[in-house]
């Protein structure tokens, strides 16, 4: 086993642990899935809320900020306390640090549609929720999903950090390669497929993302 | 009216929506769902081999499903997951070491009263079920290499004493000074000391000894790496060192509400002995194998422990 170079460890890895890496890697992609899913069902109502009260922007931006600052192994941690080890605490995790992404591209989203379309909206008669759901969520779109894409590339990096409070997933195989004798390989095999999700889950949102620019603005 | 029906029709749906979601488990993940067993284990390799083996021994002989939180610091924080409600299971438990650090009990070496008092003490102050154990038992051994052990024609402990003085030994940190069963302890019951002890961390050991750094170390008689450097375990003539026999422990709660799981697990006791977990740790530290990847081939040759083997 010593004797084979660092590369074809890694594919005499992947041939015998092939079902495990890949049940591992579903784990990891759904739970930060999951937060982030929760973290959108939560932030952009809450963005859009903000966007219309303009005086509670700075708090609310303010606590979303103060639980980004938090390190990552410390709020799995104090989360821990309350709600036990395993998946759940971590599903929680990647929801709170997913909320300051989501809430601030949603404001910031829904400010910048173009006042000019907004008048253009009310001077037709439109009520505000005509307003909302044909002019700005439309318009912001793009910008929300940037959010989303931030907060999915934080989540997977948690989920793997996730490991430590029994949640499994591709951390389970990394800091089994730092116990093991030449875990060299062992620690490639959890970290590249790691880069690997977080890289394609970028480059898809970032399709969607350029899809749904707005295509109605005043230059074209 | 409409706009204040339908914004009341949005609030109801989130509810509707939200509401089964906290309940019950999301779907794709194994989270805390009714029928879920959940499984604690340490991060050492033999740890979690075991739990992955009860991991199949359930899902082959039940409808249950199951889950393993993996990665535990300490048996302590293990003990603990299953006495907060945070696991049902735990993979391996050793009586000598609940005894003095979970118990708090006075070290004892008798194996037997150990036993008995560490399975009563769980039930009554726990409410937990020590199984009988696996048929392996973890405990420090003093091992030297095979040419080293040929040399001087090395069996048992006691045959080092005349090399003793001359002797560079590693030993874990935490047993130089250790009550009871620690260096101190060694020296007045075997009657020599080592010349030079140099005390480290416990995975280092196994590979200073390879490398001739070290004329005899102390490690765990079930380390993978016993294997894979192929070294001599050296018998404690004196029977210094107490077994730690390596059991499975579950809470008297899961017990009861899934009575099926404890012939499942009874089916898995005195079938996994000291050579057999060496050989299934060295797959794992040395062969590039997952823990669930052994577990899992090794129950399907063995048949799941059908019948008597």
């Amino acid at each position: 086993m010593k004797d084979m170079g660092l590369f074809s460890q890694l594919i005499y890895y992947f041939t015998h642990n092939g079902m495990y890496v890949l049940n591992q890697f579903n784990l990891t992609f759904l739970v930060s899935i999951y937060g982030v899913l929760f973290g959108a069902i939560v932030g952009i109502p809450i963005g859009i809320w903000i966007s219309q009260n303009r005086k509670l922007s700075p708090i609310i931006i303010g606590i979303a900020n103060v639980i980004q600052t938090i390190p990552s192994l410390a709020m799995l941690s104090i989360l821990m306390l309350g709600l036990g080890l395993g998946q759940n605490t971590v599903i929680a995790t990647v929801f709170l640090y997913s909320l300051l992404p989501i809430i601030k591209n949603t404001y910031t989203g829904m400010l910048s549609v173009d006042p000019d379309v907004l008048d253009a909206g009310k001077g037709m008669g439109m009520t505000r929720f005509q307003v909302m759901k044909t002019i700005r969520i439309p318009l912001s779109l793009s910008v929300i999903i940037a959010g989303i894409r931030n907060a999915l590339v934080l989540g997977i990096g948690i989920t793997v950090i996730g490991s430590f409070i029994g949640s499994g997933g591709l951390g389970d195989i990394i800091v089994r390669g730092t116990n093991a004798t030449n875990g060299g390989a062992i620690i490639l095999a959890g970290a590249l497929p790691t880069a690997l999700m977080a890289i394609i889950t970028d480059l898809v949102l970032s399709f969607i993302e350029k899809r749904l620019m707005p295509k109605t603005s005043s230059e074209n | 009216m409409r706009k204040h029906l339908r914004r009341w029709l949005a609030g109801l749906l989130l509810v509707i929506l939200i509401i089964p979601m906290s309940g019950c488990s999301l779907p794709g993940l194994a989270g805390s769902g009714d029928n879920t067993v959940r499984i604690a284990a340490q991060n050492t390799t033999e740890q979690q081999i075991m739990a992955y083996m009860i991991q199949g021994m359930i899902s082959h002989y039940t409808d249950l499903d199951s889950t393993i939180i993996n990665n535990l610091g300490s048996g302590n924080v293990s003990f603990n997951a299953l006495k907060n409600g945070n696991a049902d299971i735990s993979s391996i438990r050793f009586y000598g070491t609940d005894l003095t650090t979970v118990l708090n009990e006075k070290f004892e070496r008798d194996p037997a009263t150990v036993k008995s008092t560490v399975t009563k003490a769980f039930e009554d102050r726990y409410h937990m079920t020590y199984f009988e154990s696996y048929g392996f038992a973890d405990t420090y051994a003093w091992m030297v290499k095979q040419s080293y052990a040929k040399k001087h024609h090395l069996e048992n402990v006691s045959d080092l004493k005349k090399l003793a003085p001359t002797m560079k030994v590693g030993i874990d940190q935490i047993w130089q000074n250790r009550p009871g069963d620690g260096y101190p302890a060694f020296q007045k019951d075997y009657g020599f000391s080592f010349g030079t002890v140099y005390p480290m961390q416990l995975g280092l050991l196994y590979d200073a000894l390879a490398s001739d750094k070290m004329d005899a170390v102390l490690g765990y008689s079930t380390d993978g790496r016993v294997g894979s450097y192929n070294l001599k375990l050296l018998k404690d003539d004196k029977d210094f060192f107490p077994p730690y026999d390596g059991s499975p422990v579950a809470t008297d709660a899961i017990l009861k509400k899934h009575p099926e799981l404890k012939p499942v697990i009874n089916r898995m006791v005195g079938k996994i002995s000291l050579k057999t977990m060496q050989q299934l740790n060295y797959q794992v530290d040395d062969q590039l194998q997952e823990p669930q990847t052994v577990a899992k081939a090794y129950l399907k040759q063995h048949h799941y422990f059908e019948g008597g083997n």
